[in-house]
């Protein structure tokens, strides 16, 4: 029989253990996001001048469906109504059909994975500058449903791609309008937006390049690329593969001539590109670079999701190899030189700073004194993110889905610090914009214009860049390691008066990471 | 609530067993897919292919060094509150610091590989103090049943002690 005491102590600890396990559930249950809508996120910073880092806490996930349509008021533009012009008749026609099953891929074995008109990488497009291109994609199996998202191509705000801010997943059967002017030449890509760091992985994706309007007159005889060939790298379940294929490609280029090679990284990490012989970086993400020196026993890094056009030119016999990507390359000149008579060349240590690459040129703007200026300090801390504990991404500090919303107005420009306090590298991917690179770790740059869309902040480092807010809308800014960003690594852009209609985790079933 | 505080201890001892066969494992996977020919880059680590057929090593170190680990180590800290045992509170601190200073080098070791050295030896510590957090629980219930047995006893030693 136990005595009194004994019963009491047994009590106490009931009631504590109780207690502690219902406020630990209260804790775990408040983290769970329901359905919410990115308008209710973040902390209300509006970047006026020296407000970094300031921060009221603001709503929190707590699904509020209701919310669109309140900021705003009156003149509240929804996303929907962010279209190209709807009576411009398209120049550029596609139809995009993506599939759920196996994709064949030539030189190794096949994966579980996703197509697009029955092959990963799926087809390329290829539009002029100035074109209307409309592309209607169809959902035929994808059964998370899926959209298409235009990588570093500044679409309207509805053609986005990104489920849950400017359409809804695409369910199965379902079908989707993307509309947009090619302002800007140069490389890109499309994929889904739509569980993203599943559906990129494995294959919903494909090129898409825009030729300029006029074909550039060449500053020196050797620039004019002959020959412009695409580079797509992707790794399917453990494969490295270069266009969809476990093996390296020949460009059949005639003695002396330059071939542009538009390397694209679909992958979720930094790939590398370098050769024996010199080369010229001649774009990133889609910008040219201004007067591109010869780049000799260097690397250069292309980060996740990014783009850079290579221009190499063909040997007088034989074939120059560049490497792409790690794993695969390239062979450039005679088609009947053997894979053995152009040896692999080891990968430079010594990597090309863009930051000082190229010759200065005017940026069309200026970022000295910007309308509203925002820090993005990413770091790292345990903690619980709808319902799932983890090791997560902070932004500013905060944990996703308290993380800062950055607001700009039309016209605005915008200045921007980020910081990686964490131990990985981020490849920093701003939907709708490119940003240009004003400095790093406080060195300002000295080269070309370095005009991107995906931008690798390295453990450790700062850098200042700078865009101008001319596309209204409500923009992803998140880490394009596509695993960070469903670990937090998101923010959002956000144009004053612009609303959502669309909501994440709702019926819809939108989780755009 | 002793024999709850020492298999604890026990499991976080095991479980660095587990972690340094679990990484010694996913790399020779590594270097086995780099002996066939295979480039190992950032793509396919964060693709998660690198280890090929180590690759489950990889999983077992992350899962069990960032969240099996640290959810013990807190688990004996809470529990050591509640043992009548002289230490228990200490060492389950000092193996709780351990662990946690143990996944915070792991997190950096990718930034600052000289870390590594650090997380190696720092494991074989948590093994120790894991493992004296353990013996002491037992010890200590030792002397208390002797206790519990009698005070003679008790009153016995300390007249030998005295004499």
């Amino acid at each position: 029989m136990p005595s009194r005491r004994e019963l009491l102590r047994c009590a106490v600890v009931g009631v504590a253990v109780t207690t502690a396990l219902g406020a630990g559930a209260l804790a775990w249950s408040s983290t769970l996001l329901g359905e919410y809508s990115v308008m209710d996120m973040g902390s209300g910073e509006h970047g006026g001048h020296g407000a970094g880092g300031h921060g009221t806490h603001g709503v929190s996930g707590g699904g509020a469906p209701a919310a669109s349509g309140t900021v705003g008021g009156a003149s509240a533009l929804s996303v929907t109504s962010l279209t190209a012009d709807a009576d411009r008749p398209a120049d550029v026609r596609v139809e995009l059909v993506a599939r759920q099953g196996t994709i064949d891929i030539p030189g190794g074995r096949a994966v579980d994975g996703y197509t697009v008109n029955g092959t990963s990488p799926g087809p390329e497009i290829r539009a002029r500058q100035g074109d209307l291109v409309e592309v209607e994609f169809v959902n035929e199996s994808v059964t998370d449903g899926a959209t298409l998202h235009w990588h570093g191509i500044d679409v309207p705000n509805a053609a986005d791609g990104v489920a849950g801010i400017t359409q809804d997943a695409v369910p199965v059967g379902g079908r989707h309008t993307y509309r947009f002017v090619a302002e800007d030449a140069g490389t890109y890509w499309y994929h889904s937006h739509q569980v993203s760091h599943v559906q990129v992985e494995r294959g919903l994706l494909g090129a898409i390049v825009i030729d300029p309007s006029e074909p550039q007159e060449p500053p020196e005889p050797t620039d004019a690329a002959a020959l412009d060939v695409t580079a797509l790298l992707h790794v399917y379940g453990g494969q490295h593969t270069l266009n969809g294929r476990v093996e390296d490609a020949h460009v059949d280029a005639s003695p002396g001539s330059t071939v542009r090679v538009r390397v694209i990284n679909t992958d979720q990490g930094t790939a590398a590109v370098w050769s024996d012989a010199p080369f010229r970086v001649v774009a990133t993400d889609g910008h040219e670079v201004n007067e591109p020196t010869e780049v000799d026993g260097q690397r250069l890094l292309i980060p996740a999701g990014g783009r850079a056009d290579v221009a190499v030119q063909a040997p007088s016999h034989g074939a120059v190899r560049l490497h792409v990507g790690g794993a695969r390359s390239i062979l450039i000149g005679d088609a009947s030189a053997s894979e053995a008579s152009v040896p692999k060349a080891p990968q430079p240590r010594e990597t090309l700073d863009l930051l000082a690459y190229g010759t200065p040129a005017p940026l069309g703007f200026d970022p000295a004194a910007p309308d509203r200026s925002y820090d993005y300090v990413i770091a790292r801390r345990y903690g619980i993110i709808d319902g799932r504990p983890g090791n997560f991404w902070t932004v500013n500090g905060r944990m996703f889905p308290d993380v800062p919303m950055f607001h700009v107005r039309e016209g605005d420009v915008v200045a921007m610090h980020l910081r990686n306090d964490s131990g990985d590298v981020h490849p920093m991917h701003l939907h709708g914009h490119h940003v240009v690179v004003l400095a790093r770790d406080g060195v300002a740059a000295s080269g070309s214009p370095w005009v991107v869309d995906s931008l690798d902040v390295h453990p450790g480092e700062s850098y200042d860049i700078a865009f101008v807010a001319d596309n209204p809308g409500i923009w992803s800014d998140h880490c394009h390691t596509l695993p960070h960003a469903v670990d937090g690594l998101i923010a959002h852009v956000m144009y004053e008066g612009v609303t959502t209609p669309f909501t994440i985790n709702g019926e819809a079933g939108n989780r755009p990471e | 609530m002793r024999k709850v505080y020492s298999a604890l201890a026990w499991i976080i001892a095991g479980g660095v067993v587990v972690q340094a066969a679990a990484i010694a494992f996913a790399f020779g996977g590594v270097l086995n897919r780099v002996s066939n020919g295979d480039v190992v880059d950032k793509a396919l680590l964060e693709s998660g292919g690198a280890g090929g057929t180590g690759e489950l090593g990889f999983w077992i170190h992350g899962i069990v060094g960032g969240v099996v680990m640290p959810l013990l180590a807190m688990a004996l800290l809470v529990v050591s509150f509640v043992v009548r045992a002289r230490g228990a509170k200490l060492w389950a601190a000092i193996t709780f610091g351990l662990v946690a200073l143990q996944v915070t080098l792991g997190f950096s070791i990718t930034d600052v590989p000289y870390l590594g050295l650090i997380h190696g030896a720092n494991a074989l510590a948590i093994v120790v103090a894991a493992a004296v957090a353990a013996l002491r629980v037992r010890r200590s219930s030792r002397s208390t049943a002797s206790t519990g047995a009698g005070t003679d006893a008790e009153g016995a030693t300390s007249d030998a002690v005295a004499a």
